[in-house]
């Protein structure tokens, strides 16, 4: 007999999830995660006393209590948390900047409809009936890929307007450059428009906590600093894992949340790795402000997605870093949420892993120190300045991201190349998280669920 | 079991599994999952519950006899005859 029933490589979002739900129906469960802490691409870590979160900017798919067909309350079933008891501050307000161009948005979608009739009257008609083309799509049918961008083409025929909307939701959720999988299009124009941003109350850690507790209430067991070292295969099937500390672990079933590539190597399963190897990674600069002296820039704005170039260009920069568009948010900014004596700006802009990984390590530190600088700097031109009244500062790059989180070249959202149903060549290992493509904090718990309920409890 | 302590376990279940559940005006001889607004992911929490506490297997091709609160008890009352 195996010593576990279900093994989980991983202890970030999608792995909680999946071992929550494992072992509320009694399966015996073990989480490996190779870090002190869980959470994976959304943690967080400790510096001068300072809590920094890393990847979480807002949760998608916000819905009130009670509204049972909300993708974010079916989670909260499926975990056996109340979704009553929990505490979610909806964003005050965001907004997408393109070439001098603004639109606003709240979780409210009738605040997006009355922006673009008033910033591009000529197309609101056009935006409605998109509206009602997505509600009535099936993101979750098995079909080939299509393309969003013609998609967009075809039904709003506004290359700007399509632009402005694709931004967002290519940042939150597109492991691809250039152009986006339809089905993948509508899953995030969903959880940004039509439902909303919104963060837990306290931060990221008390998140975790809270997950993991409810694993370990139901008798999962999770062990950090474990991390894996090889899975162990025999014939068609999986055996177990090996750890990098010698220690054999055997299972029933393996689930791997580390993404295609690590899992490849991991298992020995032959294929070419680089194809499933994402481009898109990003550097994240955090910095801290007394809210005494923080500017009137941005005033009750949440996230403001910003790019300068009349097209939209999503890709993996030439250079270490692209500051010419990105993300910049404010993580005070939502509802209902008491106030520090600092306040965050956080900026994020695609970055070049492979410049990064080739950094010797005596000019990493002035390297990253140079474009930290240029990130703040672009962010600057949008928001108004901050510089001087920088308390603290910290950033990280696609080589801090992969080396934490083993997502191949610090791809944040993993391989363009998803693998929708979890198979692989073992009978009994699946994949989960990134990979298997829900994306976001939501979307990753969503992943663990669905592989658990498909393969595991059936 | 009886019939009735059948039926308290399944709504019990269900209350388990749902917050939002209101079995106020729950008409037993009405499909559950139109009436509490249930998903197929909260009914396969129905099912992996009844496994759980009482080691039940109950094949995929069965779920539509789990239809309503009075086929399910109809159902389950051979099943638990000697829980």
């Amino acid at each position: 007999m195996a010593a576990y029933q279900l093994l989980i490589i991983g202890g970030g979002l999608s792995g909680i999830a999946a071992g929550i739900r494992a072992a509320r129906f009694g399966l015996k469960t073990l989480i490996l995660e190779q870090h002190n802490l869980p959470g994976g691409l959304n943690s967080y870590y400790l510096r001068q006393g300072r809590l920094l979160e890393t990847g979480l900017h807002a949760m998608t798919n916000f819905a009130p209590p009670g509204a049972k067909k909300a993708p974010l309350n079916r989670l909260f079933r499926q975990l056996h948390l109340s979704r009553r008891q929990f505490e979610a501050h909806e964003q005050l307000g965001s907004e997408v900047r393109f070439a001098g161009r603004t639109l606003r948005f709240t979780n409210d979608i009738a605040m997006l409809e009355e922006a673009i009739a008033c910033e591009f009257p000529e197309a609101i008609d056009q935006f409605r009936r998109l509206r009602l083309t997505i509600a009535a799509y099936d993101p979750f049918a098995a079909v080939p890929w299509r393309s969003a961008r013609r998609f967009l083409a075809e039904h709003l025929r506004h290359p700007l307007l399509a632009d402005m909307l694709l931004l967002p939701l290519m940042i939150y959720g597109n492991a691809e450059e250039h152009d986006m999988d339809l089905g993948q299009f509508v899953i995030m124009f969903r959880a940004i428009f039509e439902e909303g941003l919104f963060r837990p109350g306290g931060t990221m850690r008390e998140f975790l906590d809270l997950l993991v507790q409810r694993f370990r209430d139901f008798g999962g067991e999770l062990r950090y600093r474990c991390p894996v070292a090889s899975i162990e295969t025999d014939g068609g099937r999986v055996q177990g894992v090996r750890l990098e500390s010698g220690e054999e672990l055997t299972a029933d079933a393996v689930l791997s949340t580390v993404g295609i590539p690590e899992t490849m190597r991991l298992s020995g399963w032959e294929g070419d790795c680089a194809r499933y190897a994402g481009r898109m990674s990003f550097m994240e600069t955090i910095s801290f402000i007394p809210r005494a002296s923080a500017p009137s820039f941005a005033p009750r704005r949440t996230i403001v997605f910003y790019h300068n170039a009349p097209r939209l260009d999503y890709q993996r920069p030439d250079d270490y870093l692209d500051p010419s568009w990105g993300v910049i948010c404010f993580p005070d900014n939502f509802s209902g949420l008491v106030p520090e004596d600092t306040v965050q700006v956080r900026v994020t802009n695609a970055a070049s892993y492979p410049l990064w990984q080739g950094l010797a390590a005596e000019i990493y530190g002035p390297v990253k120190e140079r474009w930290t600088q240029a990130a703040i700097a672009a962010s600057e031109e949008i928001v108004g300045n901050y510089r001087p009244s920088i308390v603290y500062q910290d950033s990280f790059t696609p080589v801090t991201i992969e080396r934490f989180t083993r997502k191949a070249q610090g791809a944040v959202y993993g391989s363009g190349i998803k693998i929708r149903d979890g198979a692989t060549p073992w009978s009994n290992l699946f994949i989960a998280g990134t990979d298997q493509g829900y994306l976001g904090i939501v979307g990753a718990m969503l992943s663990g669920i669905t592989i658990v309920n498909q393969h595991i409890l059936r | 079991m009886s019939r009735d302590e059948i039926k308290d376990v399944l709504l019990e279940i269900i209350a388990d599994i749902d917050e939002e559940a209101d079995f106020a005006s729950l008409d037993a001889d009405a499909p559950l999952r139109d009436q509490l607004d249930l998903d197929s992911m909260d009914f396969l929490d129905i099912v992996m519950e009844l496994r759980k506490r009482y080691k039940l297997q109950i094949p995929e091709e069965e779920y539509p006899q789990l239809a309503t609160l009075t086929s399910c008890v109809n159902y389950l009352v051979p099943k638990l005859q000697q829980a």
